[in-house]
This record gives structure tokens, C-alpha cells and sequence, in this order.
């Protein structure tokens, strides 16, 4: 039983960074209908940030888990406003295909300056003890990562359902016209939600980097995984997108634990599932059929 | 305006290829005078750290070396080191490696990682009769199914990776075994192989499981470990790269090696200890094809190779820089560049150089066999010198370490 | 006149040219292109942006390979195999991906991408995993393939009869119905069409082109790989469709061949940054350049023709009456000859 637990634990853990990374991009979604192939890319360059904080300016990762996930909000909102601004009156297929560009720079700049090999990150200090977890013991910066991705989350959640700003944010996601008619000025809100779900990819790449390999591919493979997590979620929906995520770590490290050779194809299946039943995810909003 | 450049563009593209055409007239021409080198390997991609461009400059100090040892009585002083990037994908190591063979007058083709593209090239070589030595491919079928006249497998293979670990190890203390490998063709061969020298060797495989690959996340696994009936003395992890190194982090967040689980990596080069840092992979073994530090010899070459490229060697940049110097040898003692006539060169040849020591080229399925080490990554704490990282356990004999020839011959390798 | 005159060259450049550019770059090109336009068929005519096409054209390859190494059919058989393995694989593809569309439609096509990836990296019996499928043959009667030059011959027709092919749908009743489907859904409903069936006949045919450009791949170079079927290889043919003109069906053919051919050359240039190049093309193309290659060409063109009619028109009437509302409404017609755009 504890056995079980524990990887039931794990999977949460592991969930933690497929809940954070697409809950950044159904929140951009949301607002843009701009659907971020990038956003790996940005989870990448939020572990180098933090390495190279760490090696260059001895940044400890405290400061860093605030610093990098800014700058990497204020770096989202100059490429929304320069590049994927222009695209936003188009089809979503062509901001698809330009951050899709993106990722390949991105990843390719950073694999020109640091090479392919991973880099290394220690452990912040105090958290690289187990932690007794009554049942079992578990790893004491995988319990701090779940616990911050859940407050992260919870708060976003927050943010969007209970406070002015996220009612705005909401309102101006589905019925812009409507939004605009009672005077609020909706485009302005565009670049700053933009930054703040690159904010999200960027902190979950700095939690990943005292635990995850760092090189320049790291978020590459994720984000396919990402989509699929989103397509069970639900596009449009936060809580949807998190639930999902959390509940893919869970059943990917249980089959991990009883069907291994099946781990990969599961969250594939799961998405073939869900179009099957539910196309528009367990917890989106019905699409009109087209 | 923007138009028109973008036409001129495409046209100019278009253009640039012109002059490359027409039938290329069967096998291989002969070049008399001039002898021509290609090291055909990645060089943006996931090898391009362990090899890549600086296996490129082994292979010029190689030719540098030959010229001053032989001076004017080389067979020829005209010789040219070509490259190309195949960016591990094994359609354009095709392409590369046919024109590698037909337009840039290539005689022999080096290096080649990636297993898929690696036995391409071992199809174009036997088309084109040209000569092929392969270092930084992993499979067996290469020496197997795929062997032919004018493939050589020089470096290393899962077989001698998993022989020369998984004997030494178990025989050494590490009777009980927890495999954990990616799963994939890699991953799975040196799995098979590891539990054929563990259980020869009188230890016990407890469980192997597949993980998969890529892959970030090792909880699952590194979590069942210290549970299992009988608890494994060691962990066997076949993964390598980005996956090793997320492992290895996961490995010491869970503290395994406190509970009494030690380390051992099938396949790692000492670029992946580098990126780390020593500790992070402290009292972990694994077998190197070679080793920078290992004596005189080795520590000489390694200084002149790090003066060039400011990195110390791994094993396949010094395998690298010894193919290409036993390929112009041979071709000093054939005195022609006559793929046939060197291969009967190569083939039965002993010989002993900075790389592949007390080694022999066989015949019967051209695996190139020398000693190999096991070894122990130091902690920090004793590491002296700039990337002296190991710790050679244990020097393992040619013939120990690599398939035996039957073997090959029951994987299918029929030399024509 | 001018479109016979076109597909004249295009013709023409087709069969001369190995002649120009080293044979199995050439053999890749039109294997590509073929690709292209079978993508262009859904992307550009159907409105469906598929991030997954590796799937058909990989499972092709291999389904190819396999059919020519253990059946030693002459290498046509073997790649028309190919082409139906690809069919058989999209029709529940596509049934579970059209029930979605526009960027959905783009992940999840992505997403059973990556699941025939896997499947394919586990299923090492059958695709020789990160091996390979190795030794796949070129059989032709006994005819001797070796030489790629001779090969590009041989598999020439193949590759015409997939691009005559795309091009008959294209000028069908049925392709009509998809660009109509493309423009406006709800009203093709309206109009009584069964959008999602058609959307899957699309889905079906394009991956059937795919197929067959796979299939001609795995025996251009003897081997399928897991290349073949990774992500990779679908985003590179969506650069080719995008870099040539979206909707614009031979458009894509041209990007193919610039894409193969800036692949080539940056492997012997010893310019370690390939994604860079690509990424940054894919970027200066999506924002500067939609209509692509091929469709900036032919706005260019049409503008120039609308400009000499109405310079023409001006200086035989003074400053007489501007074109006719009909002049006007072709001038307008021919600017919108690639439609996905601004």
C-alpha cells in the first residue's frame, strides 16, 4: 500500500510540471486564441536562467524563482508585441506555425552558446533532505516542487474567478465585443496575459532545474505531451488543464509501475479516448462543429 | 523589392546545386595520388559534444602525425580531411555518405554515431566498395547482420560495454542487479547483454524494467528499488544523455547510494561527468573504450589534442584520431589506396597505439578488438586535475571484452 | 494558357533534373514535393493543418520496406503497398481528428504523430527500431537500380501519377466542395454537404499521397528509419507547404526542393545551426511572406497585369473611364489567387 502511494505521490510530482506548463498555455489560449508551441521553449529557457544566474552571477535559486519567471513574462510580452501581435487578426494556424519557428531559434541559440550536454544545478540548500511523509519518505525538493506548482495553480485559479482583473481577463475572453461595449480597453489586456503565461512555463522550468537535465531539448518532447494534456483538459479551461495534467502524471507513473512499455502511447490513447467521448475535452467549453 | 529577393534567392539555391548531376558511373574510381578522408558524424545534435567537430581535428593530427613519421617516404603526402554533418538522421547520412564516396573522391569514411544511420552507410560502403571504419556507433549489427567486407567496427559495442561492466562489477561485489534501460533498440540490446554477463558472472538480474525514452522522470523506477526481495546491490542503467543525467540527479535526490544501491552506467563518455561535475556521479562505474589519464602515452596525445580544441579527449575523438591513423598505416603497407588491397591490411592486423592497445583487426567479422576499463567516476574531493575524473578498477583484456567471433557468425555475419 | 505554359516548365524541370542536381538529392526532392502537395490538398483546399503527416509517410516506408524485402515484388508494388498501409493507418486518424479543427485540429493530428512514433520505436520486430529497417531492394524485372540516377527514372512515374493525381482532386467537383468547406463550414452544411465526411475523404487521399511519397523514399535511400516518422519530419513538410504557398498546390513542390536542397547544403557548409536557419525561415516566412514563394510570384505577376491593363486602358481613353467593373472583378479574382492569407 505504501508502496503505492508513494508512486501515487510521484506521479503527482511528476504531474506538477504537465499542470503549470498547461495551465500557462490554455491561459493564453484563453485570451489570444494563440496556441503557444513555444511554450516548451520558454520552460527551457527558464531552467538556463536559472543556471545561468547561478554560474555567472551566483544567483541563489530563491531569488531565482522570482527573477526568472519576470524577466521571462517581460521577454513573452516583447515578442507578443513584436512578432505574434501581427499575426493575432489571422488564422491561430499561422501564430501556431511562428512560434513553432520560435522554438526551433530558441532552442538552437541556446544549443550555439552551452552545447548539448546537460548543465549542472545543485539542489537548493535545506530542501536536499528526504522528508518523512508518515507513510513513506520522499525526496524533500519534489515535495516543496508539488506543493509550489499546487499554490501556483490554486492562486491562478484565484486570480481569474475571484478577483476584478481575472473577471476582466474572463469577460474579455468570451465576449470581447461585449467587454469592449462596457469601456474597458481589451487589447491591452492581450500582451500582459501573453507575459504571464510565459511567466508560468518560465517558473516551471526553474523548478525543473534542480531536478531535470538541463540542456537545450528538454522541453522539446514535453510539449507534444503538453498538447495532448490540454486536449483531455479542455482547451479553454484552467481547471480543466490542471486537473488533466496532474491526473496524467499520476496514470503515466502507474503504468509506468504495472505496464511499462506502455507509458509513452498512454496520454495518446487517453487524447483518442476523450475526442471519442468528450471532443472537447473533460472539461472545455462545446465547440461549435465545423 | 522583398519579392524579387525572395525568387533571386530560391533561384540562387537552385542554382547553387547545378553541376552536381548526371549518372556517377558505377562503384569506385580509384584516386591515384591524392587520398581522401571523411569523417561523416553530428555536429549540431545530441553527439556533437563526444565527437562532432573535434573528432575532425583528431583526424587532421592524425594525417599531421603520419606525414612526420613517414615524411617523403609516404605512399602519398596528399592527403585531405573532408566533413559533414549528418545531424543523426540517417537519410541525409546516406545522401552524404554516396557523395561523401562520388564527388569528393572519399576513401574512406569515419566515425558515423547513430545506430540508424550508422548501418546506411555500412550499405554504401559495400555498394561503393569503399572502406568504412566505424567509432561512434553502438550496435552489434555491425559486426552481425550487417557486416561486410568493407566495414570495420572499431570502438566499442553493446556487447563489450555490458561484458566488461556487468562481469567485473558482479565478480567485484555487485551480486544482485536492478536494470533499468530505455526502450528502444539501444536500450533493449544492452539489457540482453548485461544479463548474459551478470548471471555468467554468478549474479542475479532482481528485476529490468523499460523506462520510457525519452524520458525525465526515474521516480517510479528509483522508488521500487530499495523495496525489491532480494534489495539490488547495484543499479544498472542503460540510459544515456540527457536521460542518464536525469537519472543520475534523481538517483542522488532519492539516496540510493546511502542505501547501500551503488551505480553503473552502460554507456557514458566523460563529457557527461564533466557537465555534472564529478560528484554528482561519484563511485558510479562504467567501462570507458579508453581513457585520457590512463599513462604517458595517452596523457601526450590528450595535451596536444587539448591545445587544439581546449577540451580534454573522450574515447571517441581518440578513436577517431587511431582509425584514421590505421587506415593510412595500412595504406602505407598496401602502398596503394585500393579499398581491397587495404582491407587485406587491416584485416588480421595487431597492433597497439594510443587508443587501442594490445588490439587486433579480425577477419571474420572486422570488429576491431583492444583492452577496455572499468572504471569509477572520483568524488570531487579527489580529482587533482582538470577533468580527471576516473578511476581505472580494472583493465579488461581484448579478448574478455568483446563478442566472440562464433557469436558474430550466429548473428548473422556472412563476409563476402 | 499561361497555367499550361507553367506546368510546361515544371514538367520539363522535373524530368532534367538529375542532370542539374546530385540524383539522390533529387530523388529526395520529389519525394518531398509529393509530400508537399499531398499536404497542401488538406492544409491549403481543405483548411485542416495536419502536424502529423510523418505518420503516413513514415508508416508508408516502412510498410513498403517490409512488402519489398520479404515479398520481392518489383519496388512499385511495393511502394502502392505503402500507399494503402498509409490509407488503412488515416482512416481512424482522421476519423477521430476531423471531429475537430482549426488549432485542434493541428495538435491532435501532432499528437497521434507521436503515438505512431512510439509504437513505432516498440514494435523493434517489425521496424528495426533506432536500427532501422535496413536493406529495403529495388526491384524492377531484374533491371539494374543501383546508379541513382537510373533510379530517379524509375520511380518518376509514380511520383507523376501521385501530382497528377492531387491535381485532378484539386480541379474536381469534390475539391470545390473541400475549398468551400474551407471558406465557410456552417454553410457548406447549410448547402447539404456532409462536411465531416468529406473532411475525412481529404484527410484519407492527402495521406494516400503521402503514403506513396514515403513509400518512393524508403526505397530511394533502402532503408525506413524512425526519422521517417518523427515530429520532425512533419513540421519540415509544413515549412514546405508554408515556404511555397499555402493553397497554391504546386507551390509546395518548390518549397520542397528549397528545403532539401538548404538541408544538403548546410551539412557540408560545416554551419553547425540548421534549426536556427529553419526556424528563422519559418518566421520571416509566417509573418512577411504568407502567400509563400509561389504565391508572392503569382500576386506579383497579377499586379503586374492589373497595372498594364489599367496603364493600358488609361493612355487608349486619355484619362478616360478605369476598368470595367468585370476587368475589375478578374484584376481582384487573379490577386486572389492564393486565398490563405491576409
Amino acid at each position: 500500500m505504501a508502496s503505492f502511494l508513494q508512486q501515487f505521490f510521484n506521479g503527482l510530482v511528476g504531474g506538477a510540471f504537465l499542470a503549470l506548463l498547461a495551465l500557462g498555455l490554455s491561459v493564453i489560449f484563453g485570451m489570444l486564441g494563440v496556441v503557444n508551441f513555444a511554450h516548451g521553449a520558454f520552460y527551457m529557457l527558464g531552467a538556463f536562467g536559472a543556471y545561468v544566474l547561478l554560474t555567472d552571477a551566483g544567483v541563489s535559486f530563491w531569488v531565482a524563482l522570482i527573477v526568472v519567471p519576470v524577466a521571462l513574462g517581460l521577454f513573452g510580452m516583447l515578442l507578443e508585441r513584436l512578432l505574434i501581435h501581427r499575426l493575432t487578426a489571422l488564422d491561430p494556424l499561422y501564430n501556431f506555425l511562428l512560434t513553432f519557428g520560435l522554438t526551433l531559434v530558441l532552442q538552437d541559440l541556446v544549443r550555439r552558446q552551452y552545447g548539448i550536454t546537460s548543465q549542472p544545478y545543485p539542489q537548493p540548500a535545506g530542501l536536499d533532505k528526504p522528508v518523512d511523509l508518515g507513510l513513506f519518505e520522499y525526496p524533500g525538493y519534489q515535495v516543496f516542487v508539488l506543493v509550489v506548482a499546487a499554490a501556483v495553480c490554486a492562486g491562478v485559479w484565484l486570480l481569474i474567478t475571484r478577483t476584478r482583473v481575472g473577471m476582466v481577463v474572463r469577460a474579455a475572453t468570451e465576449r470581447p465585443e461585449l467587454t469592449r461595449a462596457m469601456g474597458i480597453n481589451v487589447g491591452l489586456w492581450v500582451t500582459p496575459v501573453f507575459g504571464f503565461g510565459v511567466a508560468l512555463a518560465g517558473l516551471a522550468g526553474v523548478l525543473a532545474a534542480p531536478m531535470r537535465a538541463i540542456n537545450p531539448l528538454m522541453g522539446a518532447d514535453l510539449i507534444i505531451t503538453v498538447f495532448a494534456v490540454v486536449v483531455i483538459g479542455g482547451l479553454g479551461s484552467i481547471v480543466g488543464s490542471v486537473l488533466a495534467g496532474f491526473g496524467i502524471g499520476v496514470a503515466s507513473a502507474l503504468c509506468n509501475l504495472y505496464l511499462p512499455g506502455l507509458s509513452q502511447t498512454l496520454v495518446f490513447v487517453l487524447m483518442a479516448a476523450v475526442l471519442l467521448w468528450r471532443p472537447a475535452g473533460l472539461l472545455g467549453r462545446e465547440e461549435v462543429p465545423a | 523589392m522583398r519579392k524579387a529577393a525572395a525568387i533571386t534567392t530560391a533561384a540562387a539555391l537552385l542554382l547553387a546545386a547545378c553541376g552536381q548531376g548526371g549518372p556517377s558511373g558505377g562503384g569506385g574510381k580509384i584516386s591515384g595520388d591524392k587520398i581522401v578522408l571523411a569523417v561523416l558524424n553530428d555536429q549540431s545534435g545530441v553527439y556533437s559534444d563526444l565527437s562532432g567537430k573535434n573528432s575532425v581535428e583528431a583526424v587532421k593530427m592524425a594525417v599531421e602525425d603520419f606525414k612526420a613519421q613517414y615524411g617523403d617516404k609516404a605512399v602519398t603526402k596528399n592527403i585531405e580531411v573532408v566533413t559533414a554533418d549528418h545531424q543523426n538522421k540517417p537519410e541525409i547520412a546516406n545522401s552524404k555518405a554516396q557523395e561523401l564516396f562520388d564527388r569528393q573522391g572519399a576513401d574512406t569514411i569515419l566515425d558515423v554515431p547513430t545506430s540508424s544511420a550508422a548501418l546506411a552507410v555500412a550499405t554504401v560502403a559495400s555498394q561503393k566498395k569503399k572502406l568504412y571504419l566505424n567509432i561512434g556507433a553502438a550496435t552489434t549489427d555491425l559486426t552481425g547482420k550487417a557486416c561486410n567486407k568493407y566495414t570495420f567496427h572499431y570502438a566499442y559495442d553493446t556487447y563489450m560495454l555490458a561484458k566488461s561492466t556487468g562481469t567485473t562489477v558482479t565478480s567485484q561485489g555487485g551480486k544482485n542487479w536492478y536494470i533499468v534501460y530505455p526502450d528502444y533498440a539501444f536500450g533493449q540490446d544492452m539489457q540482453k547483454n548485461f544479463t548474459t554477463a551478470i548471471e555468467g558472472a554468478g549474479g542475479k538480474v532482481v528485476a529490468k524494467d523499460p523506462t520510457p525514452f525519452p524520458n525525465d522522470n526515474f521516480s517510479t523506477f528509483l522508488l521500487k528499488a530499495p523495496n525489491m526481495n532480494p534489495k539490488p546491490d547495484v543499479l544498472g542503467t542503460m540510459q544515456a544523455g540527457g536521460d542518464l543525467v536525469n537519472l543520475v540527479k534523481q538517483y542522488n535526490e532519492f539516496g540510493l547510494k546511502g542505501k547501500g544501491i551503488k551505480l553503473s552506467v552502460g554507456l557514458m563518455f566523460i563529457t557527461d561527468i564533466h557537465a555534472l561535475g564529478p560528484d554528482a556521479f561519484a563511485g558510479t562505474t562504467f567501462t570507458d573504450a579508453w581513457y585520457w589519464n590512463l599513462d604517458e602515452r595517452s596523457r601526450a596525445w590528450a595535451d596536444k589534442f587539448q591545445q587544439r580544441t581546449k577540451i580534454r579527449p573522450s574515447f571517441a575523438h581518440a578513436g577517431n584520431y587511431s582509425a584514421a591513423m590505421q587506415y593510412l598505416q595500412a595504406v602505407q603497407r598496401a602502398g596503394s589506396d585500393d579499398a581491397d588491397e587495404v582491407v587485406k591490411k587491416l584485416e588480421n592486423y595487431s597492433f597497439d597505439d594510443v587508443f587501442a592497445r594490445n588490439a587486433k583487426i579480425r577477419a571474420e567479422d572486422h570488429r576491431v578488438v583492444h583492452d577496455v576499463y572499468l572504471a569509477e567516476v572520483k568524488p570531487k574531493s579527489e580529482v587533482t586535475t582538470d577533468w580527471d575524473y576516473e578511476k581505472i578498477l580494472r583493465t579488461v583484456p581484448a579478448d574478455e571484452a568483446f563478442r566472440p567471433v562464433a557469436d558474430s557468425a550466429a548473428a548473422g555475419c556472412k563476409m563476402g | 494558357m499561361k497555367r499550361w505554359v507553367l506546368l510546361g516548365i515544371g514538367l520539363a524541370v522535373v524530368l532534367a533534373l538529375p542532370w542539374f542536381v546530385y540524383p539522390p538529392v533529387a530523388s529526395d526532392i520529389v519525394a518531398f514535393a509529393l509530400l508537399a502537395i499531398a499536404l497542401d490538398l488538406l492544409i491549403g483546399f481543405t483548411g485542416l493543418l495536419s502536424f502529423g503527416h510523418a505518420a503516413f509517410w513514415g508508416t508508408a516506408a516502412y510498410a513498403t520496406g517490409l512488402v519489398a524485402i520479404h515479398a520481392g515484388v518489383p519496388f512499385p508494388v511495393a511502394v502502392l503497398a505503402g500507399a494503402v498501409a498509409a490509407a488503412a493507418l488515416a482512416v481512424p486518424i482522421g476519423y477521430l481528428s476531423v471531429k475537430r479543427s482549426g488549432i485542434y485540429f493541428a495538435m491532435v493530428t501532432l499528437a497521434f504523430a507521436q503515438m505512431v512514433y512510439f509504437i513505432a520505436n516498440q514494435w523493434r520486430g517489425v521496424t528495426g527500431g533506432e536500427n532501422g529497417l535496413q536493406g529495403v531492394p529495388r526491384e524492377l524485372f531484374g533491371v539494374d537500380l543501383s546508379d541513382p540516377f537510373y533510379f530517379y527514372y524509375a520511380a518518376l512515374p509514380l511520383v507523376l501519377v501521385g501530382l497528377f493525381a492531387a491535381w485532378r482532386i484539386v480541379r474536381s467537383p469534390f475539391g470545390r466542395v473541400l475549398v468551400a468547406i474551407r471558406d465557410n463550414p456552417q454553410r457548406a452544411r447549410a448547402l447539404g454537404y456532409p462536411v465531416q465526411r468529406y473532411k475525412l475523404l481529404a484527410f484519407v487521399l492527402s495521406a494516400t499521397l503521402a503514403g506513396l511519397a514515403g513509400g518512393l523514399h524508403a526505397v530511394g535511400h533502402g532503408f525506413a528509419s524512425l526519422q521517417d516518422v518523427h515530429w520532425t519530419t512533419s513540421g519540415k513538410a509544413v515549412l514546405m507547404v508554408v515556404l511555397g504557398g499555402i493553397g497554391t498546390l504546386w507551390g509546395p513542390g518548390l518549397g520542397a526542393a528549397l528545403v532539401v536542397q538548404l538541408e544538403d547544403y548546410l551539412a557540408t557548409a560545416g554551419f553547425v545551426g540548421i534549426d536556427m536557419v529553419v526556424g528563422a525561415v519559418f518566421v520571416v516566412v509566417v509573418l512577411l511572406f504568407r502567400r509563400g514563394v509561389w504565391g508572392t510570384v503569382a500576386l506579383w505577376s497579377a499586379r503586374l497585369g492589373a497595372r498594364r491593363r489599367a496603364s493600358r486602358a488609361a493612355s487608349a481613353a486619355g484619362a478616360g473611364p478605369s476598368p470595367s467593373p468585370q476587368q475589375r472583378d478578374a484584376d481582384r479574382e487573379s490577386v486572389d489567387a492564393t486565398r490563405k492569407g491576409d
